[in-house]
């Protein structure tokens, strides 16, 4: 407890005394104010990540539930477990289509938002609203919206004679992808968007400028100054989009309780295990599994986008 | 460079951008109109017969949507308050503090946001067993408040340290102690970003589903996106009545929007440039 860089505390007066009197040093006053996130923190997030990894060794038999036992089982029954195999590459799947499309997206979007005009509020409520929109809504919204018989989808392809039977969007595998895939991209190329919109308003006009002046087209701008320059903000955006797609809950959830077919992803088998079967020991398995995959995907992303740092 | 056939194209573009924004929203409006029978034709009618507000009512009578409104703004409000202190709290100590490790700290916050919270679920739920905070409302205002605080501690560092060293220095000649110097002048001084981390904490737990259908669904204290979730007809999805409940929920979404765009702008696209 004496440290050798506080000469203006007495050494009798205890650490409590010096709070209530005002005189904590620097660093005591510091961490006194950080010890509430720390708290909160640790206990949200690093106490329960460790308990994870402590429950996957509780394995409860399937047939009887009160049997509990402590061994490895669990993991063995991980990698023959065919929902958890269909569960990881489906939402792997849905990963990178989802994440490659919200950029496809987001950057245009982005780019049309940072144009200067007297409708800017306008736009950028449009960009604000499906990112402000609780996904679980938004999933509702487009689950009616690709309703067999009454949704507006199938009823604007058939008028415009794109197709000629209705499609079975939610109640087929391949098509329920496609709507899938369609709803996170609208509620995630806002995101990407906005966080890319901060990006391109944080480069400084005179570079473009001084480039076209120098003759530059807008191409070569695009490509030589704006998208180095952007780098940062992809990043950020890209690691935020990533770690969520594979958590993927709330929209397949709406489709299900829509009456879609159950495509379950990482998520959803996870919370099924927790809550339906209350099988812990298996579920922080599945848990631990996911934890795992998102560390490579994060080393993977300091790897690639710090090394200039 | 911006001739005649390039505007054409952005204001296009632009248009294109706005109802790619708000036309889901558009048609779930328009549908919390119909009644039963428009609903079930084909081929489908855009614009509602009537625009009587039966369906509205239905949303209230049939399921305590008043009490379900009410628990979200409960616990993101609670949530929210709690989160904004404890950030600003650490925030000024990032800022401010001569630390050690200032960067390690930032990092290992900041790293708090990669944890899936899907995965925290099962020992989460343990937790709140053992608490006996299953169903009530601490089982979603204490994650909540944890689950905000990574990105408003990045905001409120970044506003903290915006601001000039030299106001906290004249207010302790002057006799001010260290929390004088913290409550007298920053505190006034980081309003807008207090209230930006306000928002995007808010929002972050109005909009909250993982945990409130997991830890609190029962109706005393299910919050609205397991409400729209779970919203259980008779027969089978009662499409109109859900649509209204929807456009009711997601009122005070489109409010908070429209009053605060340009904060809610500032705040996510700070977070983009520091990286």
């Amino acid at each position: 407890m004496p440290s050798p860089t506080t000469p203006r505390v007495h050494r009798g007066v205890t650490f409590w005394t010096r709070l209530i009197t005002g005189q904590l040093t620097e660093k005591e006053f510091g961490w006194l104010l950080l010890s509430p996130a720390f708290i909160l923190l640790i206990g949200i997030f690093l106490y329960p990540m460790v308990n994870v990894l402590l429950l996957t060794v509780r394995v409860q038999e399937i047939a009887d539930p009160s049997k509990v036992s402590t061994s490895f089982e669990n993991y063995s029954r991980l990698l023959k477990d065919q929902a958890f195999i269909d569960a990881f590459w489906r939402t792997l799947w849905f990963g990178i289509l989802t994440v490659s499309g919200s950029f496809l997206i987001g950057l245009p979007l982005a780019l049309l938002a940072n144009v200067k005009t007297g409708w800017r509020w306008v736009v950028r409520i449009a960009l604000l609203l499906p990112w402000a929109m609780p996904q679980v809504i938004a999933g509702t919204m487009f689950a009616w919206m690709f309703n067999s018989q009454y949704g507006l989808f199938n009823d604007l392809l058939l008028r415009l004679q794109i197709i000629e039977q209705p499609i079975r969007w939610l109640l087929q595998p391949d098509t329920q992808v496609i709507a899938f895939v369609v709803t996170t991209i609208w509620k995630t190329s806002s995101f990407v968007a906005l966080i890319l919109l901060g990006g391109l308003q944080s480069i400084p006009i005179e570079l473009e400028e001084a480039a076209t002046v120098d003759g530059a087209s807008s191409w070569q701008i695009f490509w030589r100054i704006t998208m180095p320059l952007l780098r940062p903000a992809i990043a950020v955006a890209l690691i935020f989009r990533t770690l969520s797609a594979l958590q993927v809950f709330d929209i397949p959830y709406a489709f299900k309780q829509a009456g879609a077919l159950n495509l379950e992803t990482l998520g959803m088998y996870i919370q099924k295990t927790t809550v339906e079967f209350t099988d812990f020991g298996y579920g922080a398995t599945v848990s631990l599994g996911l934890f795992v995959l998102a560390l490579i995907i994060t080393a993977l992303y300091v790897r690639f986008f710090r090394t200039d740092d | 460079m911006p001739n005649k056939s390039n505007k054409f194209f952005v204001a296009f573009a632009l248009i294109l951008l706005v109802v790619n924004g708000v036309y889901p929203m558009v048609w779930v409006f328009l549908t919390s109109f119909k009644n039963d029978i428009e609903l079930q034709t084909t081929p489908i009618g855009y614009l509602p017969q009537s625009w009587a507000l039966t369906n509205y009512q239905q949303v209230f009578v049939q399921q305590p949507f008043l009490q379900y409104f009410f628990n979200s703004v409960f616990v993101s409000t609670v949530s929210t308050f709690f989160c904004v202190i404890i950030a600003a709290l650490a925030g000024y100590a990032i800022a401010r503090v001569n630390l050690p490790n200032r960067r390690l700290i930032q990092t290992l916050i900041v790293a708090a946001s990669i944890f899936p919270v899907v995965s925290l679920i099962v020992p989460l739920y343990q937790m709140m067993r053992s608490f006996g905070w299953l169903g009530t409302y601490l089982s979603l205002i204490v994650p909540y408040t944890a689950f905000s605080l990574p990105i408003s501690i990045l905001t409120l560092t970044a506003f903290f340290q915006g601001i000039p060293k030299d106001l906290e220095d004249a207010a302790m000649v002057d006799g001010c102690s260290r929390f004088g110097a913290l409550w007298r002048i920053i505190v006034p001084l980081a309003a807008p970003g207090v209230a930006t981390a306000s928002i995007l904490a808010f929002v972050n737990s109005w909009n909250e589903f993982l945990l409130a259908v997991t830890f609190a669904s029962n109706q005393a204290t299910r919050t609205i996106p397991p409400a729209i979730a779970l919203y259980q007809g008779e027969f089978s999805f009662p499409w109109g009545i859900i649509s209204a409940a929807i456009t009711i929920a997601i009122i005070p979404i489109i409010t908070i929007i429209l009053i605060f765009q340009q904060k809610i702008i500032s705040g996510l696209t700070a977070g983009s440039v520091k990286g």
